[in-house]
């Protein structure tokens, strides 16, 4: 089970989230989140368009500060005063956006050696090495000199992941990671999501709404509520699609039509 | 006195066997700042081989940690040699790394890619769409012209409160810019001409030198600049970000001429709020020159008044308003024009604004020397 109480200590390992508000001025995304993502596991946070998936995840990776409540990564707090300790622990992150966000006037080689000529020493040819291993590894080998135009979406997913993966973080975050690609394509990313958790020993933690994808590579997850704007169901998604507590869960993960409820049934 | 070890040579070695050659690897590589690059390993392995035939052995024993960056140099050592021809083989190494080099793909030969085209043929087809595209835009304008009566009777496909917008956008929003600079050219003409004109004692011709060249020239282009910079610039990054975004093609989806939705009214716009600007900033030009004539030579405002109506025709007004207009359409048909043809990615939206500005200026520039030659052939 993810869930964590916030009488708990914080783990020594992988990544807490405690009590968090998420709020945009007076409106409350969600509030009261408190969960822990085990160190190499795929943590999914979903839940329907509009329940706060994507503002949780830019949360915890330090691009908005919550109203309220802690993110820890390997016991270091995400908000800490000390500038040059949150810069580091922003460098332990990797982040795949869900439009992919390569930037266009670079090919796809500078896209993804640009972290390693910012915050590494490595010479030039030293990251023409870690480029072609990391295109590599996502299936683009070869490829360094296209421009991001000229790849498929498929393609421009797997260069996402690349870039971020150059750093070897110890975390990745994914935000709809299969959004708008075919069932096939949609089924390699998720092996090479899991391959790449097995390999680098990544904690992921990815948004998404895709069923398919949710039960192929979730180890542990959480269910956002629209209506409550709270946490109402931790766990692996495969019990929770039979036995959630609220039916508005088990509808979700069963693509059912959800009934009115008003709490458990 | 001995060298101290470079921190690379701590990494690996080359080891002979008796199997043949050993690439060793060693200490701690997630901790260097430096690392041997997959080529230089290649060199020194490929240089210490004896026997063709034996494999390379890649020996992981002595590694302290098991940090994806050995993964990355095994890959290209592996890659590398393989494409030689040469054998490899993996010893000891560490569980992750070896998952990692298994995981990595090498390239394929890409299927369905065309050879390279002979030069002569790519320079062919690149002379053929620079003939394209001269074509285009002459079809952009043969469209303004026939476009336009359709708006002035309300039939084009364009909305009331949009054109009402860009009217805004283009004439009132723009007024503050136009005032700023316009009144600084006048003043700086101004001072230029009263410091010449006083050593001869001709201080009372400042009106003249002021009134000409503001009417018939500087009103018209500094007004144009300015427009080319604030509105062509961000019309065709408008005009991009809808074409990146398929908004254009949603258009032609439901049957909407994007010339006539889009084009037209930020064309008819910009060439009805060109010429009241020109004769705000020619107004605001002189006035300029008025107060530096007041306040350097001590001519009152009457005097001035007096002489410039004596000595700027009517003429110079007309030339410098139908310039105006002629900068007008330039502007919005190179914005609407290259913010169309943008290709879609976000650095397209920038290199549109870019040469829109770019583009407009040299038109600019160009119209107004056609101008020159023009009213000196026809003596006005």
């Amino acid at each position: 089970m993810a869930e964590l109480d916030s009488t708990q200590p914080v783990p020594e390992r992988g990544v807490a989230v405690r009590d968090l508000t998420l709020a945009y001025g007076d409106t409350v995304v969600q509030q009261d989140l408190s969960f822990h993502v085990q160190p190499a596991s795929i943590f999914v946070i979903m839940g329907v368009s509009g329940c706060g998936k994507s503002t949780l995840l830019r949360h915890m990776i330090d691009l908005e500060q919550a109203e309220q409540g802690d993110v820890v990564f390997d016991g270091h707090r995400l908000w800490t005063d000390d500038s040059a300790e949150r810069a580091a622990l922003q460098r332990r992150i990797g982040v795949l956006f869900q439009s992919t966000a390569l930037w266009s006037s670079m090919s796809v080689g500078e896209n993804v050696g640009l972290p390693l000529q910012l915050h590494t020493r490595l010479s030039a040819a030293e990251i023409r090495d870690q480029v072609a291993f990391k295109l590599a590894l996502v299936g683009l080998a070869g490829q360094e000199s296209r421009m991001p135009s000229e790849l498929s979406g498929g393609m421009q997913k797997r260069a996402g992941l690349a870039r971020a993966i150059a750093l070897d973080p110890d975390y990745l975050f994914l935000d709809e990671p299969s959004a708008g690609l075919d069932p096939i394509t949609s089924q390699r990313l998720d092996s090479l999501i899991m391959n790449l958790r097995d390999a680098l020993q990544l904690s992921v933690i990815a948004v998404t709404h895709e069923l398919p994808s949710i039960f192929t590579i979730a180890d542990d997850s959480i269910y956002l509520d629209n209506e409550s704007r709270r946490a109402i169901a931790h766990g692996d998604p495969r019990t929770l699609a039979e036995h959630a507590e609220h039916a508005r869960v088990r509808a979700f993960l069963n693509r059912q039509p959800i009934v009115a409820d008003d709490g458990p049934s | 006195m001995p060298q101290p070890a470079s921190p690379i040579s701590t990494l690996y070695r080359i080891e002979a066997r008796p199997d043949g050659v050993a690439l060793v690897l060693a200490g701690d590589w997630g901790a260097s700042a430096q690392l041997p690059t997959t080529q230089r390993i290649v060199a020194e392995v490929l240089g210490a081989r004896t026997h063709d035939a034996a494999p390379v052995v890649i020996d992981g024993t002595e590694l302290a940690s098991a940090h994806p960056r050995v993964a990355a140099v095994v890959y290209g050592v592996n890659e590398q040699l393989r494409m030689r021809s040469v054998e490899v083989r993996y010893e000891d190494l560490p569980d992750s790394v070896h998952a990692l080099v298994t995981l990595a793909r090498p390239a394929q030969p890409e299927e369905g890619r065309r050879d390279r085209a002979h030069w002569l043929n790519r320079l062919g087809k690149r002379g053929g769409r620079r003939v394209a595209s001269v074509a285009d835009t002459a079809e952009l304008i043969g469209n303004a012209f026939a476009a336009t009566p359709k708006l002035a009777v309300g039939k084009a496909q364009a909305r009331w409160v949009d054109f009402m917008a860009l009217i805004r956008e283009t004439g009132a929003a723009s007024l503050p810019v136009v005032t700023v600079v316009n009144l600084l050219i006048g003043a700086v003409l101004g001072f230029v001409g009263a410091v010449q004109l006083a050593t001869f004692g001709a201080g009372l011709y400042l009106a003249d030198l002021v009134g000409i060249a503001v009417a018939r020239e500087m009103a018209a282009i500094m007004t144009a600049f300015i427009m080319a910079g604030r509105i062509g610039a961000t019309f065709a990054a408008h005009l991009a970000t809808m074409e990146a975004n398929e908004e254009i093609d949603a258009l032609r989806m439901i049957g909407v001429s994007p010339f006539e939705f889009l084009v037209l009214p930020r064309l008819t716009a910009l060439t009805l709020m060109m010429p009241l600007l020109f004769l705000y900033a020619a107004a605001l030009g002189i006035g300029g020159g008025m107060i530096v004539a007041d306040v350097v030579l001590n001519t009152s405002p009457a005097s001035f008044l007096g002489r410039l109506q004596d000595a700027v025709a009517m003429r110079h007004f007309v030339i410098g308003f139908i310039k105006a207009v002629c900068f007008g359409v330039l502007i919005a048909l190179a914005s609407c024009y290259l913010g169309m043809r943008a290709g879609r990615n976000a650095a397209e939206v920038g290199r549109a604004a870019t040469r829109t500005v770019v583009v407009s200026i040299i038109g600019i520039i160009v119209i107004d020397a056609i101008f020159a030659l023009c009213t000196n052939a026809l003596g006005v």
